[in-house]
């Protein structure tokens, strides 16, 4: 009988140690896909370099990206337009693509590659997970290949790397300027509510939310179940509002600013009393950023804040919506010490290199890169309406789609501030992001939020 | 039992036919969770250094209010789990029992299906059901006229709970059920023959009969519920990833969370141990409640 419940208890020890074997192996899972997923994501790409005479013993160059396969973002489709070409030009160099369209998915298994030191040759990344990279010692500096084609590196905008640098060494090549903060609206919904012109003041848009929802129609659609969503598109341009740039680099040197500030505070208090007025949809922390589009799309929604890179999304929606649909950012707030006149960006992100790749195979490597960030690439997003990290001095207007046009107005006349979570650490933005979720529900006050944030600060520091 | 000269093993013999399952055991389990452990003394977050910090991330632990309520988070899923899903299963055998049920068979299948479905499948699918404006379940109770009790199900941190563990009670139902029916063939006839005899009959013969025979296939079954559920992850990651905030965030989740979100592996390490040995406590605390006084 003894025995017979030892077995039991073993059993049971069995099933939970297996249990936590297998939570600790998804990382190793992951790893293993890559190798299955590209050949099927790089499909054209390859056919591309069949066509020329394959050289001996080709250079493979992985390259990791954030984009859908059937992605129409225009920074995806410039950059498999330019890695198309570059193939057939280049048959001695194979790009391997592996793209994981999910942000959440993707920044996971970067972070679970990087934990056994098995970055990717080419990587997209955002500056603050670049920065713990760095401090580790698994991605390489770029300093040297960017200052081998000084024509190169001095072709890119003067603040495009502002984000990707970290200890004095540059770490990352920007593709795009982006903003993550943009308001989407849809004029005739508006119109139709008796909203003449896009709010000037957080007062008419308060009165503009009461009024777009006795029409009956979700005044702005939010989707924030992978909690970036309202950090990184709304509270970077919005806390910078209240607290003006100044704050924010205070937290970044550490010469100090606290989360617990009185202007960082009135920030959040104004996102729930938004969220508390009725502003977003029900169920905004179970869907996510390409379901907050739908319900846009379905003319469910008035608004929905995005990034920039949602334009091309936007013009391929029904045609009823997309061409009413206009560009704005968050208006001007009482009191606030930030530009009215500015929204969260910058480069955000850019290519990085993983420290094994780059020892053998550095020359390749910065020829992929010079390719999709160099002028042609520019040329070809900028032609799209996109904004580059790139000085190009002339381009082709004609086919740039007429959202594009009214954003690049837009952008012309703004400032970028900082990106939240371009430059906050990664455990720092966890905390952050799943309490905005909370915050959103009150399930806690903007001081309370306010005051975690601010604990998890002083731990790192 | 007596030995026959065809069952000797030689020492030697019998030591290399467990040498592979050891192996495997050893390999699978004891050296991940030797290096979890060592990795939990360190602050290691994922670069070449990792500095041996002794105890202070168990310290931190403790205090660690998240890690609290993940744990409660799991014990309530836990709780239901063992009460519904449990209770459902037994009832649901009775049923089986009784001559009064058609199509045995075809129940049985119904029942067992989800079991074989993919977690990550099923909270797709729970999601979608979920769904504010889409939802079926919102659409029956409009259709119904219960307008008032339509809800964000998973957007409310009051019942999100409640909303991610019925998925759960829903897909394993099977398991228990299955089980169950089993052991209660292994029951003589002649039992329930003379007990018939006796007068006794229907729910009566469950509790006094059925109940106390099966008794110890039920411990078992309780057993394996109360470690796969310590362990539940994918379907709560599909539906709410712990969210909204962190009322629907589970041990597991949260270990994943530390890991791999925010880069801490030594103090996710830690999470993992503390996990460890959570569960294997109640575990302990169960077969001792368990147990029977002869």
């Amino acid at each position: 009988m003894k025995s017979k419940r030892w077995n039991k208890a073993g059993m049971s020890v069995a099933a939970l140690t297996l249990g936590m074997s297998l939570i600790a192996g998804c990382g190793g899972n992951n790893t293993d896909n890559s190798s299955s997923a590209s050949p099927a994501a790089n499909g054209n790409n390859q056919e591309a370099s069949g066509s020329t005479a394959p050289a001996k013993n080709p250079v493979k160059v992985k390259f990791m990206n954030m984009w859908a396969k059937d992605s129409t973002e225009n920074v995806a489709v410039t950059v498999r337009e330019q890695l198309a070409k570059f193939q057939a030009d280049n048959p001695d160099i194979i790009v391997e693509e592996e793209s994981i369209g999910d942000q959440n998915a993707y920044y996971t298994k970067l972070k679970t590659l990087a934990a056994s030191n098995d970055l990717p040759d080419i990587f997209i990344s955002k500056g603050s997970e670049l920065a713990m990279f760095a401090q580790n010692e698994t991605t390489a500096p770029l300093d040297e290949i960017l200052s081998a084609d000084t024509a190169w590196k001095d072709g890119f905008l003067p603040t495009a790397f502002n984000d990707l640098n970290s200890g004095g060494h540059t770490y990352g090549v920007p593709f795009s300027m982006l903003a993550t903060s943009v308001i989407y609206y849809n004029k005739q919904i508006f119109a139709d509510a008796g909203i003449a012109s896009f709010p000037k003041t957080w007062a008419e848009l308060q009165d503009a939310v009461d009024k777009l929802k006795a029409k009956g129609v979700t005044p702005i659609a939010l989707g924030n179940k992978e909690q970036w969503v309202a950090e990184s598109c709304i509270l970077s341009a919005l806390g910078d509002r209240f607290t003006g740039t100044d704050w924010f680099n205070g937290i970044i040197n550490k010469s100090g600013s606290k989360f617990t500030d009185p202007d960082f505070v009135k920030g959040l208090t104004a996102f729930q009393d938004l969220a508390k007025q009725g502003a977003f949809n029900a169920d905004l922390n179970s869907i996510n950023n390409d379901q907050q589009k739908t319900l846009y799309f379905n003319g469910k929604a008035a608004m929905f804040m995005e990034g920039s890179w949602a334009i091309g999304a936007v013009a391929s929606a029904p045609k009823e919506v997309a061409d009413n649909t206009e560009v704005a950012v968050l208006p001007a707030v009482d009191g606030g010490k930030g530009n009215a006149l500015a929204t969260s960006g910058g480069a955000g992100s850019g290519y990085a290199v993983g420290i094994k790749g780059f020892a053998d195979k550095k020359d390749a490597i910065a020829k992929v890169i010079k390719a999709i960030s160099g002028e042609e690439f520019a040329k070809g997003l900028a032609e799209k309406g996109e904004p580059v990290a790139f000085k190009i001095a002339d381009y082709d207007k004609s086919k740039v789609s007429p959202l594009a046009v009214k954003y690049a107005e837009l952008s012309s006349q703004l400032q970028f501030t900082p990106i939240y979570d371009s430059y906050l650490s990664p455990a720092l933005v966890s905390v952050l992001n799943a309490d905005l979720q909370a915050l959103l529900i009150n399930a806690i006050t903007p001081e309370e939020l306010a005051k975690k944030v601010q604990a998890e600060y002083e731990k790192a520091s | 039992m007596s030995r026959s000269p065809s069952m000797k093993i030689s020492r030697f013999g019998l030591f290399g036919l467990l040498a592979p399952s050891v192996a495997i055991y050893t390999f699978i389990m004891i050296i991940p969770l030797a290096l979890s452990f060592y990795y939990s003394l360190t602050d290691w977050t994922g670069g070449p250094t990792k500095n041996f910090i002794g105890l202070d991330n168990y310290k931190l632990l403790l205090k660690d209010s998240l890690f609290w309520h993940s744990f409660k988070n799991n014990l309530i899923i836990l709780a239901l789990t063992l009460v519904i899903q449990m209770g459902l299963a037994f009832l649901l055998t009775t049923f089986f029992m009784s001559k009064a049920l058609r199509l045995k068979e075809f129940h049985r299948t119904v029942i067992f299906f989800p079991v074989v479905l993919s977690a990550v499948v099923v909270g797709f699918v729970w999601q979608m059901i979920y769904s504010h404006d889409y939802g079926i379940l919102n659409a029956v109770l409009r259709s119904v006229g219960l307008e008032s009790s339509i809800r964000a199900w998973l957007d409310d941190p009051k019942i999100v709970l409640y909303s991610v563990t019925l998925p759960l009670i829903w897909q394993y139902l099977g398991i228990p059920l299955m089980i169950f029916v089993s052991a209660v063939h292994g029951i003589s006839k002649d039992i329930y023959e003379t007990s018939e005899l006796d007068g006794c009959t229907g729910f009566k013969k469950a509790i006094y009969i059925t109940f106390p025979l099966i008794y110890d296939t039920i411990k078992v079954v309780m057993m394996l519920s109360i470690s796969s559920n310590m362990l539940v992850f994918s379907h709560i990651y599909v539906m709410t990833g712990g969210g909204p905030g962190t009322s629907s965030m589970v041990l597991a989740q949260y270990a994943y969370k530390t890991s791999f979100g925010s880069m801490q592996l030594g103090y996710g390490s830690a999470v993992t141990i503390g996990m460890f040995i959570v569960s294997f406590g109640i575990i302990l605390l169960f077969k001792r409640l368990a147990e029977v006084k002869n």
